[in-house]
């Protein structure tokens, strides 16, 4: 088989140009792939300001995605840099979202600001990381699977039956935006958050770009460092110094947290928790496929393939029904025509064709590409 | 030119491993093992296939436990002691998992609709000092006053059973005071001994009675035994949280009392038979990896890059390279330690176990699968970690590199050490001659 292009970075620019310009073109692409954090935010955040349609339905479902970018993030310290399965990552989405909710509506009596319920909800879902890992140290591998995918069951059903507290089906609303009641620079900040998606697009998009950069970093210290070495070779790592306990639990740790706060902006962006059922196996299915797709361990490919996967359903696929239904081209209404009914085809074809031809996922982490392609040229 | 090779041999060994025994099951692999391993030397551990070299090694490094028998390590069993902290955890533990059984056991639900929503029906403001009051209601399973379409509701407890409505609150106030006078009444009946918090609770009779709803007695009775039921409840359910907790953290801590990584941090570090490098991280992550404990600082730390953070990485990144020079991959520091040629690993692997700034090194079988050409050197690499004053306890099946640096040779047979020695005297024993070639006859 022949070795794949190694991600985003083409060898050689199209044939034809002129020598310089063929340079000028491959420096430009390298500085692309080098900086493209800088380059993606930049464009991100110019975007709101010349496509009007960001401050519409878009402005809100890109938002979304920004969120279970967040999510991913934090299901990619578990799996993708200690490489323990995770099936229940949703449970801690919605335990991140409930908390907050419990902390701001009007239903209860507690009624907090935005930014101390947001710090707290982080703080549960890291302790109840905490109280999900302690107990299950010692498994490994398909046994972990099934305790984190039990827990996430066991964890959907709490809530929806959990009546008093969590509101039950019905779920917890209407959470207040955030910064409601405050007022800076004349501008009433909960009006401005509920009225423009574009407050909630900034808020999001600041705090992806804060994850990022907290899990570059982790990435080069000591605990990265530790985690990736527990997940090459537990015994190795114990018998080096390393407290497997102590990195595992704070992976779990790790990995709650971020998504508690991705479930914080979760309900306040939606001001609502919606009901449980939103907590379920097939969001923590659907995150897992896009770090996997995008590329395990690896932040670009854990944002590439949620912007893939996620934006293919949250984007997308609405937008290709609604053009559908413009175009008059489905009149009966069958599911045959319309784009939605072909949805998960085209999400499972995609997850096929990426397994066969880049194990690795879109935008392999260094590491990863390297075991499989040695283990490729061993054989 | 050899230095002296027992320059710590007058005092207490280093290691002593003494009549160390290790069962699977009825198989015994090692049966009253004594090694005594001086400081600054090189000992040899030879056998043949199976004689449990590896497992004493195993043994030695934390990742079996001695079926019988002490392994000390500079005059210290490396076991964790059972210190306040441990208990202060499983204290922790036990109180917190309590906590979460007894929320389970009285219903969490009721208990939340009790103190925080029965909180906001009345319209005064939400205080902490009223909350504590309704929970200590809820735990003596008072009447209490809810709402439901406009109506007052004088209920149980846990709001399971309504006794009566009203459409006037101070109403319902005055029915709820009576009925729990009844109730109370009830529970505390002819024949049994009041506490002081029923004494505390029961109302002066009402000036102008209310029209009560009359209750059935099996009502009355549940209701007066409402108090004993949660309480019991919750204290079963404390008690079962703490008893598992505890247990847990005290079986967890038992488990781990001898793990490898306590025994590393105390000085012991070792390579291993079949490589076992982070293969897909770096070679110079490698060793980063065995200098974790040099660098200072927690996650949030590692998160701020707080100048002792990032000084304390650069120092362990200068001593890595240090290392490597040390082993010779000086070149390699970047390429993945997957990709580097099996001679190439071996070292990798001392470099990284001489990371962690250990006394005494296990070398297992740390030439196996080289040619004679990378033997000479390993031989002489080992030499030179015995002359940086680390200690090395080797297993070996090259006869050539064991021969000439050992200081003394331990020979392992069936678990059972038959001969141990220098060198010389090593090659002339008959039972070693034996264990290896077999008995004539």
């Amino acid at each position: 088989m022949s070795q794949p292009v190694p991600g985003f970075v083409p060898s050689t620019a199209p044939p034809g140009r002129p020598e310089g310009q063929r340079k000028l073109l491959a420096r430009c692409w390298k500085f692309l792939a080098q900086r493209w954090e800088w380059s993606a935010l930049t464009i991100l955040a110019v975007a709101p300001l010349v496509v009007p349609a960001l401050g519409g339905a878009l402005g809100g479902q890109v938002t979304t995605l920004f969120i279970y970018c967040i999510l991913a993030l934090g299901l990619n310290v578990m799996v993708g840099y200690t490489g323990l399965v995770h099936l229940g990552i949703a449970a801690f989405f919605g335990i991140g979202a409930y908390v907050m909710a419990i902390l701001t509506v009007p239903m209860f009596p507690f009624q907090i600001g935005f930014l101390a319920a947001a710090v707290i909800s982080v703080l549960v879902t890291a302790g109840v990381g905490l109280a999900l890992g302690a107990p299950t140290l010692r498994l490994r591998g398909d046994y972990l699977a099934i305790v984190t995918l039990g827990f996430g069951e066991v964890a959907k059903v709490t809530l929806r039956n959990l009546e008093q507290i969590t509101g039950g089906m019905k779920g917890l609303n209407p959470v207040p935006p955030p910064g409601a009641g405050v007022t800076v620079g004349g501008i009433n900040l909960g009006q401005a958050f509920a009225i423009d998606p574009r407050w909630f697009y900034y808020l999001t998009l600041l705090l992806l770009a804060g994850v990022v950069v907290a899990m570059r970093r982790l990435e080069d210290s000591r605990l990265g460092r530790a985690w990736m070495a527990v997940r090459e070779d537990e015994l190795a790592a114990s018998a080096m110094g390393i407290s497997a306990t102590r990195v595992k639990l704070s992976a779990f740790a790790m990995s709650s947290a971020v998504a508690g706060l991705a479930g914080c902006l979760y309900a306040a962006s939606l001001s609502t928790t919606a009901d449980p059922n939103a907590y379920d196996f097939n969001r923590s299915i659907m995150v897992l496929c896009a770090v996997i797709l995008g590329g395990l361990g690896s932040i670009p490919g854990t944002l590439l393939g949620v912007a893939l996967l996620v934006g293919f359903d949250t984007v997308l696929a609405p937008w290709a029904d609604s053009w559908i239904q413009q175009m008059n081209i489905n009149p009966t209404g069958s599911s045959l025509l319309s784009f939605s009914g072909w949805r998960l085809a085209i999400f499972g074809l995609a997850l096929v064709l990426v397994m066969r031809y880049r194990p690795e996922g879109l935008v392999p982490s260094r590491r990863i590409a390297a075991e499989l392609h040695s283990a490729e040229g061993q054989a | 030119m050899k230095p002296n090779p027992f320059a710590g041999a007058a005092g207490s060994p280093l290691l002593d491993v003494d009549r160390v025994t290790v069962r699977f099951g009825g198989l015994v692999a090692v049966s009253e093992l004594d090694l005594d391993v001086p400081q600054g030397s090189i000992v040899s551990v030879i056998g043949p296939n199976g004689a449990g070299k590896t497992t004493a090694f195993n043994c030695i490094s934390g990742i079996y436990p001695p079926s019988a028998g002490s392994v000390r390590f500079k005059g210290r069993r490396l076991e964790r002691s059972f210190s306040a902290a441990t208990f202060a955890r499983a204290m922790g533990v036990g109180l917190l998992t309590g906590l979460l059984f007894a929320a389970a056991a009285v219903d969490v639900d009721r208990l939340w609709m009790a103190v925080v929503k029965r909180g906001m029906i009345t319209g005064e403001p939400f205080t902490a000092a009223g909350a504590m009051d309704r929970l200590r209601g809820y735990f003596r399973a008072e009447l209490a006053i809810d709402q439901m379409a406009g109506k007052w509701r004088v209920v149980s407890a846990d709001g399971a059973e309504v006794l009566a409505i009203k459409r006037d609150l101070t109403e319902a106030r005055r029915v709820r005071d009576a009925l729990q006078a009844a109730v109370t009444a009830r529970r505390i009946g002819p024949g049994t001994v009041p506490d002081s918090t029923d004494l505390a609770t029961t109302p002066e009779p009402a000036a102008s009675a209310p029209e009560l709803p009359k209750l059935k007695e099996e009502l009355l009775d549940r209701l007066a035994a409402g108090k004993r039921n949660v309480r019991w409840r919750g204290w079963a359910g404390l008690l079962a949280g703490w008893l598992l907790g505890t247990a847990g953290t005290i079986a967890v801590w038992q488990r781990g009392r001898r793990s490898p990584h306590v025994v590393a941090r105390a000085g012991i570090s070792r390579t291993f038979q079949n490589v076992r490098l982070f293969h897909n991280m770096s070679v110079l992550e490698n060793v980063l990896v065995g200098l974790d404990r040099t660098i200072p600082g927690g996650v949030l730390a590692m998160l701020l890059r707080t100048p002792a953070n990032r000084r304390g990485e650069d120092v362990a990144r200068g001593r890595a390279l240090e290392e490597l020079e040390f082993v010779g991959l000086t070149g390699d520091a970047g390429r993945i330690a997957g990709q580097l040629p099996y001679g190439d690993q071996r070292r990798l692997e001392i470099a990284r176990a001489l990371a962690t700034g250990a006394e005494l090194l296990l070398l297992d079988e740390p030439a196996a699968g080289m040619n004679p050409s990378e033997t000479v050197q390993l031989t002489g690499l080992i030499e030179r970690i015995r002359n940086r004053g680390v200690t090395v306890l080797l297993i070996e099946h090259h006869m050539n590199v064991v021969m000439r640096i050992s200081d003394r040779v331990a020979v392992l047979d069936h678990g059972i050490k038959i001969a141990e020695g220098t060198p010389a005297e090593i090659k002339r024993d008959e039972k070693v001659i034996e264990a290896y070639l077999g008995s004539e006859g």
